[in-house]
Order: C-alpha cells, then structure tokens, then sequence
C-alpha cells in the first residue's frame, strides 16, 4: 500500500501540516491510574514509550504507556507486525497482495476472499454509497493518466479521460456477501487502491489488538493522516491533537484532546503537482475524472479509524451541504473542512467542538 | 525414492498448452514449461468448482488461523470444526470465519467427524505426527504443517499411512506453489545459471521469537517454539523451507549435515538456540548452507543458488537472475600469425573480488500472489479431483530428514549422516 508515495516524496517541502500530538513528559502517576489490577502493576509505574515503524508508504508511530520496556516492546511489535499483515494484505503495489489477486481476476469470474478482505471491501464501497460515489477505492486509474504515480505529474486529455470512464467505478465492482465473492460487471480487471481507508482499516485493527493486550493508554499515528487515541496520558483526559490553519499557516485552528476515537485529515498540501500555476491535488472527484478544486483540509472525529479515513476524502469531495448531511446525521463524528477562501465560506464546522473558524 | 519430477510424468497430468492455462507466465526467455509445471499451474489455476467442502482443524493458533485465512479464499470452503487444547483460539477462529465452528477439546473427537473432507494440521512440530497419522488414520485428507514430524521414525511412519491409505497429504512447504521461485528454478534446471553446486540460506531476524502469554502457566504451551519438548527450533521451524528448496534445486535430498548453535542474545530460559548454522552434503559434495540468527535482519530470508555461470536470489516477494562475468575463452592465433606482445603489468584489482552490485535481472511473473494463497487452493484441487499434492508425503519427508539429523548433528556436535528417503 504505497499510496503514491513518489508524489508525495517529491513535494513533501509543505509537510508542516502533519497533526501533531504532543509527547507528553514521563510520568510516575500509575497510582492515578485506576484500572490497574494485578499485583505486579500495582508496583511498577507507568512508563511512556515510542516507536515508528515504516508502512503502507508512509510512517506509522505509537506512543504508549507500558509498566516496563517489555511490556511495551511486546505490544508495540505486535501492532507493527499486524500493520505489515494488512499491508500483506490490501497493497495495491504488492501483486501477492490479497487486494492485488482480486483486481487481477475479479473480470473473469467471482473472487472468493477471506471475510476479513470482504469486510474491508464492504466498508469501503458502503461509502461509496452512502457519498453517492465522492469516495470510490476503484480510481487508480485516474491518478495514473494524471501522472501521479511515476510521472510528476501531468494533464490528460479530454478524450483520454473519457475512455477512463470505463475503468474506474464503484458500481462495477459486485459484492456477493453470501458466496463472499467480488467480480467486476464489466468484466475488465480494475485497480482497487486502498490509498483512501487501508490505514485507517490498519489502524482499527491494532486498536482491538491492543486492547486485547489490555493496553490503556497509547496513541497511533499513521502518517499523521490517521489518528486514534487509546485512552488518555496518565493524569489527563485525553491525548491532544493540533488542526493546523491550512489558510493561515503557522495558526493552529483547534486543538483537541483525542480520547477513544480517531480523527483522519485529508489535505492537498502533501500530495500535489503545480502546473502552469495551478496546483492540481491528489485527491479526485470520481464524477469528473478531475482533481477536487477548492478545498485545502478536512479533519473528521469518528470513533472508527476506518471510517474517519474515508470520510476525511468524503467531506473533501462532497460539496458541503451534503457532507454536512453524511456527518451530522450520527452522533459522535465530526468535521472540520477548510476551502480556498475566495471561493466559498472558507472554514466549515461540522459539530466540531470549540470555535475553530473564529478566526477564519 | 520416487523421483518428483518422473512422479509427476506419470500421472495423467494432460499435457496442455501452459501459457493459455496459466499466466504462470514467466519472462519470454523462459523455456516451455515442463509437465511438472503444467500439473502445478493446473492445481494452483482459480477454481472454477465452488461445491461445499467441509475443513477441521487441529491448532488454530496463529499460523492455523493464517491457513484457515487462505482456505476462505477458495470457494465452497467451510471450516466446520476445530480443536486446541488453549480456549481462547476458539474465539478468534469464529472471529476470523464469521460463523461459529464448532470447537472440541480433543482432536480425536475431531478425527471421527463423518462431516469433514479435510483436516488441517497446524499444531507445534512434536505433536505432528500424532495428529496427522489420527486423521489419515480416520480416512482423511491432511494438510499438515512442516516440519512434517519430529524424528525419523515418525516422518516414515506418515509416508507409510500415506502409501499404504493412498490417503492424500500435502505438507506447508508453499514455495513449491510461489509463481516466481517456480519460474527461477525451472530456468535454473534449464541451465541458466550452469551447474547449481551451492546453495546458502539466510533467514535472519531481530526479534525474541516471543509470543506475548497472558499466565505464565501458558509460556510454554504458546512458546512451545523455544523448548525441546515440541520443537527442533531454526532449523526446523524456518531452515525447513529453504532445505526444501535445496532438496527442489539439487533434485535429491542431503547425505550428511553439520550443524551449530547456540544462545547467545536471548538469555530467557529458552531451550532451543537463538542462532543456527547448518552444512547439508548432497551427492558429488554439492553443498546447502543455513544461516539463522535473531538479533538482526539485514539479512532477511533469502536463499542464493550459485551455479558457475550465474547467481539466482530467491526472496519472499521476487527472484533475480545474476551472471557470472564471462569464462575464459579459447585464444584464437591472429589470422597472419604474428603476435603482438605484452605489456606488463603488476597490479592486483579489486574490483575482481568485489560483489556484483545493481538490480540483477529479476524473473517476472504475471501472477505472484501468496505462496500459501496458492497452496492451500491446490490442496483443495487435489481433495476435489484425487490428484497427487505437489508438496506430497516425499517432499515432507526430504525436508524432514534434513531438519531431524541437522539437529542430531548440532546435539552430538559432529557431522552425521542423513538416511535415504527410502529404506
């Protein structure tokens, strides 16, 4: 799962977006910590450790509290082995991949895959529906012929756009949940790109893994564009997160203290190309084959990483009476979208707690 | 021994046009594929035949629920009952396949289910033999994990119950079914790369091998790798494959084997070594290499087959071809006969003792998925047809010999001798 890193290698310059959580001081508060239960925890203090650990084209970090060096060694290597199991799993740029074998041979007949694929596929074109198509894992294709891949960028003709029209779709893509089976109703082999959900799908599964473990306290990052806070520091109620102000660079637009959910950012300050002036983003609007125009950020807090991920390209798609709809309509998910000022009301709140467009 | 490749010659195996049956495809230099081939593109082709075919497995622990993974990929599998000896495991195996299995304590009970096709044998190595002869012993196919046994005696007692049931048994050596180290070795024993007198396997880590135990009453049930009791350690739990592939390229299995180790990092109460190093003789003193160690993996997994006219580099995700600078050739007289003469010269370069460096020529495959995406497909072919498993009985044995008298080698610190597959 590479997500089109060469792009973001080559203008990385402008990555002072990256969400940051604040490493916060060491602490010997274990006594603060209530859950403890057995003896030899009532003993030890709670240490904080940290680690990062390449991944799916990108950085995943932890940061965690453990009673000891061991404790946190074994939790932390089993998140990060679990991370390159899924990347095993749903990379678009390993052929052995799971997700490689359906996009090979879903033309010619039904797939049948794992139920742990089928329920990442299911996820993902569930919001595909429910964005009415402004998210679609199937738009490789399009990052392709817009040079996003290999070629740093580039502008495609009209017609060539038009004969993509026949390769990318979510409506293409037949899930049969009971034989458990994909196939493409086209019958042409399509490219499935994780780029938009697989680390945040990544991200939920070490959270259950960790709480198996009975880990209370600890923070993953994927990148910085994926967040999910386990728990609170020691002492505190919740790991803190900056927004940055994408229209005032150097502001910070809210801070929040993160506590059992996850928050996603999608941005077109990392991955982009400039041409002629115009900066042409990464992210696509799946209805005009063209990159979206206007918007600089979304940030989105849902208890699930999975979805946070994707919504955080849904709200950057979707126009924002209809992103509005998709997230105020469930308690607990919330959106923070920033656009081009001169092109509409350039911060929107969408149940974010605080006032973050004050000074927008 | 029954030769594999004469084996498979013998078997009804059509021989059909590979290149529409497959997309094994491999680069175009790459000459026709055999019939072994042909066979093994037929068994790992997507299935077409989604009847139910119902799966037990004894051990579903992390590697058992792995298989399972890729068991759910073919269709029609069901995974109907499982057995293990550690609660827990249950859960996570209705977690993975979404249904509830129904779960025994005792695997014999597993055994005399009328409602299973297969069963699935994923348990620690010293417990194999025990749990793979019960099922074929029950009129069952087995897929058994490898090592395939412990000792000698159990790996021929498995052949036997295999040969004389004409059961169907396939062991988990899965890179007999990878696309790309299939389509290396074929050109290997083409000739690309000269005569293979040498092979070396690395397979390094940086990590304790640890599994995280929630009671220390459990260390040695989930840690069973670190003790004697179940397990031969590196050799077998990781040298297994790459003595397989050695028994592949060589086309026969060692004669003799040497081997070291020790505990030199993890000072933990661990009984088997944190580092092994193995010799495996084969015939005209063609040599096998293993090299394990746990506290740094620059190394990786990878095997070298070295030929005198080029390399081969055998990993986990891709194969590259690398040639050896060209032999020295026949001096022709110039055509009027008169030499030039030579001017001296003292120097020594280095450059002829340094390491090829680049990119090699890597071996391209169309279809390079999972090893054991395939090789669980193929065991299910071979359930549904009554075909014989590439990595059959034999290739479990050759590889099991290897692993048992290595470790017999490295306990009595002395070279020792490897018995023939066939008594």
């Amino acid at each position: 799962m590479h997500f089109h890193q060469l792009i973001g290698r080559c203008f990385v310059g402008a990555l002072f977006l990256i969400l940051s959580a604040w490493s916060p001081a060491n602490t010997s508060s274990g006594e603060l910590f209530g859950s403890a239960t057995k003896s030899a925890i009532d003993v030890e203090p709670l240490e904080y450790f940290h680690k990062t650990h390449p991944a799916m084209g990108t950085e995943f970090s932890i940061d965690i509290y453990a009673h000891n060096q061991s404790e946190a060694d074994r939790a932390i290597n089993l998140a990060f082995d679990e991370v390159d199991r899924l990347e095993d799993l749903l990379s678009n740029y390993r052929p052995s991949s799971e997700l490689s074998r359906i996009s090979r041979e879903a033309s010619n007949e039904p797939v049948t895959t794992d139920p742990e694929t089928f329920r990442f596929l299911q996820r993902a074109f569930y919001w595909s529906a429910r964005s009415e198509g402004a998210f679609d894992i199937t738009v490789g294709p399009l990052l392709r012929a817009w040079g996003f891949f290999f070629q740093g960028g580039r502008i495609p003709s009209g017609s060539e756009l038009v004969s993509l029209r026949s390769k990318v779709g979510w409506q293409k893509v037949i899930l049969d949940s009971q034989a458990r089976t994909v196939s493409f109703s086209h019958h042409q082999s399509m490219e499935l790109d994780p780029g938009s959900i697989g680390k945040g799908f990544a991200i939920d599964q070490v959270v259950t893994m960790l709480h198996g473990l009975g880990v209370t306290s600890a923070f993953l990052s994927a990148g910085g564009s994926t967040l999910y806070a386990i728990g609170a520091p020691p002492g505190t109620t919740g790991w803190p997160v900056n927004i940055p102000d994408p229209i005032h660079p150097g502001r910070i637009a809210s801070r929040i203290l993160l506590k059992d959910s996850s928050l996603s950012t999608g941005a077109c300050t990392e991955k982009f190309f400039i041409k002629d002036g115009h900066r042409y983003c990464h992210i696509f609007d799946p209805k005009s084959l063209r990159p979206v125009e206007g918007v600089l950020q979304t940030s989105v807090i849902d208890p699930s990483a999975t979805d946070s991920d994707a919504l955080s390209t849904v709200v950057f798609v979707l126009d924002p009476t209809l992103s509005r709809r998709v997230i105020e309509s469930t308690p607990g998910r919330k959106a923070l979208v920033f656009r081009r000022p001169q092109t509409h009301q350039s911060c929107l709140n969408m149940n974010w707690p605080g006032d973050p467009c004050g000074q927008a | 021994m029954i030769d594999r490749r004469h084996f498979l010659q013998g078997l009804s195996a059509t021989a059909i046009a590979a290149d529409s049956l497959i997309g094994l495809g491999a680069d175009a230099d790459t000459p026709g594929l055999t019939q072994a081939e042909a066979e093994v593109a037929k068994q790992i082709l997507p299935s077409k035949d989604s009847s139910p075919l119902h799966i037990g497995i004894i051990g579903p622990g992390s590697r058992g629920k792995e298989l399972v993974r890729n068991f759910l990929r073919v269709p029609g599998i069901k995974i109907v009952a499982a057995s293990d000896v550690y609660a827990p495991r249950f859960q996570e195996l209705n977690d993975l396949c979404g249904y509830p299995v129904a779960a025994l304590s005792d695997f014999r009970e597993l055994c005399d289910r009328k409602d299973l096709d297969a069963i699935v044998v994923a348990t620690p190595l010293g417990l194999h033999a025990d749990h793979v002869l019960a099922a074929l012993a029950s009129g069952h196919a087995v897929y058994g994990e490898k090592t395939m046994a412990y000792t000698v005696d159990q790996a021929r007692q498995i052949v036997s119950a295999v040969e004389a049931g004409k059961r169907l048994y396939q062991v988990g050596h899965q890179y007999r079914y990878s696309p790309w180290i299939r389509a290396a070795i074929a050109r290997v024993q083409a000739g690309e790369i000269g005569t293979v007198t040498h092979i070396e396997g690395y397979w390094h880590r940086n990590n304790d091998w640890r599994r995280p135990v929630p009671d220390p009453s459990l260390e040695r049930l989930i840690n069973w790798r670190l003790y004697h009791q179940w397990s031969l350690g590196l050799l077998a739990e990781l040298g297994s494959h790459h003595i397989d592939i050695a028994n592949w390229v060589f086309g026969s299995t060692p004669i003799t084997a040497l081997a070291s180790g020790s505990i030199c990092r993890y000072h933990d109460g661990r009984e088997t070594d944190d580092n092994v190093q193995a010799v495996l003789g084969y015939s005209d003193g063609r040599r096998f290499i293993f090299n394990s160690v746990t506290d740094n993996a620059k190394m990786g997994d990878q095997l070298w087959l070295y030929g005198n006219k080029g390399s081969l580099n055998l990993t986990l995700e891709d194969a590259t071809f690398f040639y050896e600078p060209h032999q020295i050739e026949r001096a022709k007289p110039s055509a009027h006969g008169e030499e030039k003469g030579v001017t001296t010269s003292a120097s020594y370069r280095s450059s002829g003792e340094m390491p090829y460096r680049g990119p090699g020529r890597p071996v391209n495959v169309t279809t390079a998925e999972d090893p054991t995406t395939a090789a669980t497909r193929a065991f299910i072919y071979c359930v549904r047809t009554s075909s014989r498993p590439i990595a059959d009985v034999h290739v479990g044995l050759g590889s099991a010999l290897a692993v048992v008298q290595s470790n017999q080698a490295r306990l009595q610190k002395r070279e020792i001798e490897v018995p023939p597959p066939s008594m």
